[in-house]
């Protein structure tokens, strides 16, 4: 039974419209996938390497140890927000001559299918190979695989029975990151309280009683349980999912009325992002990318080009992220906005009300990284005039172009549905024109001149906006009905 | 001369061509709607119908011909957007956002502030049963019957003099049916608001409408002015197609 349900489940996943249709995107996608896997590869291959490194008066593998709390922690918290939970793919099956336990092993089983339960073992096998096999034996190796496992499945299980018992909101997923910064703050920066350390004991004592590692095992077993039990007593769909329970109010967003009818359409916008899973899981990547800069700054040699880099993405994330989809997240109701009184240019203008908006926020939330030098928050406000100017411009220009249904209610990790070759083609202008723009001054060695002349471009688009504005509702005039079509191929 | 023209035709619709593939799916040579009327359109799947009403409302660029709507055509201006409601299917409905929520957005677009839209609402409140204002849900949520009933509902606090309905019939409760036919005939009759409306069902159309356009294959093939013969006339044509 267990094999044709996931018989079910492969052609489930081939036949889906976010798969995608065509050869070429199947392609494209298999390449990325291995592409990714490749990375944590190299990243594993090279461990013991990066960890002599980085801790150099330290053993490795008491560095490996004093990792993996930390490791799983964020593990869970990068579950909590992505991982899907396949309890609708259980419908056509409810009323069969199933018993439930088949039922809930299904759901169990196809759940394990995913990157998140291959990443720790392709991330910790090579250094565990490399550097564990030669020092302490095959025994303490299997404890270690042993152990990873037992805790990949304990996490799996754990946000699997977590997510459908509770309503898991952005607002507590920041509060689990921002306990997850204060204890990495404690730890490394006051040396109070160090999960480090406790990790890298309780791990350490694998080395000489490898027995231990059950624990981790009966641990998974335990969750798993507790996830079976849980479910069994409550495979009804419409408890299990808890999506519509909630009740839905009416609000104002009354900062945005002062601007008019475009205030409204940014307003109702603003609804669409807060209301739906993928717009708000856009968000939530986008705050992520607030550390961006924490990869590059915290070095000595920090030249402008990390910084130009940084502060675009940083202040531009959302303008780059949400504005790829432009207009297609209002796909669903295009319709609607063509045959209603809304104008064009409201609705044009609303767009560039929605970017400087949530640009400022952004730009704002990177303050902190004067910590680097006042040229760091220089250089991001810059870039938030670049972004605003020409990243707007351009991105609406694509915007055009782009006739590709979505779907808001599917979350956005690995979710190809939308994307086209629109997305890939503007990729292109949007990280290359800073630098364009940047080079040739830094290369006569007059790299101040260089963002300024930056800043001035963004500051001449800004002003010429108006020009702009005309020649993108020109063009939207033009291909309006193609768009409108393409939004309703579902 | 000018004026009663304008006064007299709500929509004048001439050499209106589209085909996909090389099949046409409307064709219609000259169609005039005066002011006033309301207009039952019907006709089997793939005749075109929902082609039409997208091509009458600028969604869907004709191959060929042109929609005026008062005089004017619907491609090249908007103007028609002031006094034209409609409601096709969800597509035009902002699903994310509450019912009320909603009918706000609508109204604000056509100048009423909540506190006009929300005791216009009141008017509603039959048509309605209780089941769309404050249930605490999104119009996602809701039905399929009851999103329509808030497409409908959209449409009138627009305070339209052109009315055009894609089946609107289709998935409400027949209380809820029997209250819509009599909204639209009060509508038509009291307000003089021109009605253009889809439907599979020939009791509800040839009740409601005074004039019937009968389309197959993109073509209008019959025009018939409502009278005690017409639904028999229409059963007639579609028994004998099955």
């Amino acid at each position: 039974m267990t094999l044709t349900f996931l018989n079910h489940q492969i052609k489930a996943f081939w036949r889906s419209k976010n798969t995608g249709k065509s050869i070429a995107m199947r392609i494209f996608m298999a390449i990325l996938i291995i592409y990714l896997l490749l990375n944590v590869l190299v990243v594993a291959f090279f461990m013991d390497t990066i960890l002599e490194k980085t801790f150099p008066n330290q053993d490795s593998i008491q560095t490996f140890n004093s990792f993996i709390i930390y490791y799983f922690l964020l593990d869970l918290l990068w579950r909590f927000q992505l991982q899907e939970l396949p309890t609708l793919a259980v419908r056509p099956y409810l009323h069969l001559r199933l018993k439930k336990n088949q039922i809930i092993n299904y759901l169990s089983i196809t759940s394990l299918g995913s990157t998140f339960n291959i990443t720790p073992l392709l991330l910790s096998m090579p250094f565990l190979i490399k550097v564990l096999i030669p020092t302490h034996g095959f025994l303490v190796f299997g404890a270690y695989v042993l152990s990873i496992l037992g805790l990949t499945l304990t996490n799996h299980f754990f946000s699997m029975w977590i997510k459908r018992k509770v309503n898991l909101n952005a607002i507590w997923m920041l509060v689990f990151l921002g306990t997850l910064l204060l204890f990495v703050l404690l730890d490394f920066q006051f040396k109070l309280f160090s999960i480090s350390a406790l990790s890298a004991q309780i791990f350490g004592q694998l080395l000489s009683i490898p027995s231990i590692s059950l624990i981790f095992l009966v641990l998974a077993v335990l969750i798993f349980l507790m996830n079976f039990r849980y479910l069994k007593s409550n495979l009804y769909l419409e408890e299990l999912s808890k999506a519509s329970v909630s009740h839905k109010s009416s609000t104002e967003i009354p900062y945005l009325g002062r601007f008019g009818l475009s205030g409204d359409l940014a307003a109702n916008e603003l609804k669409l992002i807060l209301r739906n899973k993928r717009p708000r899981s856009v968000i939530m990547t986008s705050i992520l990318f607030m550390f961006y800069g924490l990869i590059f700054y915290n070095r000595p040699d920090l030249s402008d080009y990390p910084i130009l880099f940084c502060g675009m993405f940083m202040t531009g994330i959302f303008i780059i992220n949400y504005g790829q989809f432009m207009f297609s997240w209002q796909s669903a109701h295009f319709d609607g906005i063509l045959v209603s009184k809304v104008s064009i240019r409201e609705f044009f203008k609303a767009k560039f009300l929605l970017f400087t908006l949530f640009s400022s926020i952004t730009f704002l939330l990177t303050t902190p990284y004067v910590y680097f030098g006042w040229r760091v928050l220089l250089i991001h406000f810059v870039m938030l005039i670049w972004n605003l100017g020409v990243n707007t411009v351009l991105v609406l220009f694509f915007a055009n172009q782009n006739y590709k249904r979505i779907d808001l209610s599917k979350g956005s990790a690995f979710n190809w549905e939308g994307v086209g070759a629109s997305q890939w083609i503007l990729s292109l202008p949007l990280l290359i024109t800073p630098f364009i723009v940047y080079f040739p001054f830094s290369y006569m060695d007059y790299p101040d001149a260089g963002i300024a002349f930056i800043g001035i471009t963004g500051l001449l688009f800004i002003i010429s906006r108006e020009f702009w504005l005309n020649l993108l509702i020109k063009q939207f005039q033009n291909k309006r009905f193609t768009i409108a079509e393409g939004f309703r191929n579902k | 001369m000018q004026k009663d023209l304008e006064i007299n035709n709500m929509i004048e619709i001439q050499d209106l061509k589209k085909g996909y593939y090389g099949v046409n799916v409307v064709n219609i040579p000259q169609l005039s709607i005066k002011k006033g009327e309301s207009i039952g359109l019907v006709g089997n799947n793939g005749a075109g119908k929902t082609t039409l009403f997208r091509m009458m409302l600028d969604l869907i660029r004709p191959d060929a011909g042109e929609v005026l709507s008062h005089e004017k055509n619907v491609a090249s201006n908007e103007e028609w957007k002031e006094y034209t409601a409609s409601y096709l299917d969800e597509g035009f409905l902002i699903d994310y956002l509450t019912p009320e929520e909603y009918f706000h957005f609508i109204g604000g677009l056509h100048n009423k502030n909540k506190a006009q839209i929300d005791t216009e609402l009141e008017n509603f409140s039959d048509f309605f049963n209780s089941e769309i204002l404050d249930r605490g849900k999104y119009i996602r949520d809701l039905s399929k019957g009851n999103q329509t009933k808030v497409g409908v509902a959209a449409c009138l606090i627009q305070n339209p003099q052109l009315l055009m309905l894609d089946e609107p019939f289709a998935n409400i409760d027949p209380s809820t049916q029997i209250r819509l036919k009599n909204l639209i005939k009060d509508l038509n009759k009291e307000k003089q608001i021109t009605c253009l409306i889809s439907s599979h069902d020939l009791n509800h159309v040839t009740e409601v409408c005074d004039r019937i356009l009968l389309m197959e294959k993109g073509k209008i093939i019959k025009d018939i002015a409502t009278n005690s013969n017409t639904l028999q006339e229409l059963e007639e044509y579609f028994s004998v197609l099955s």
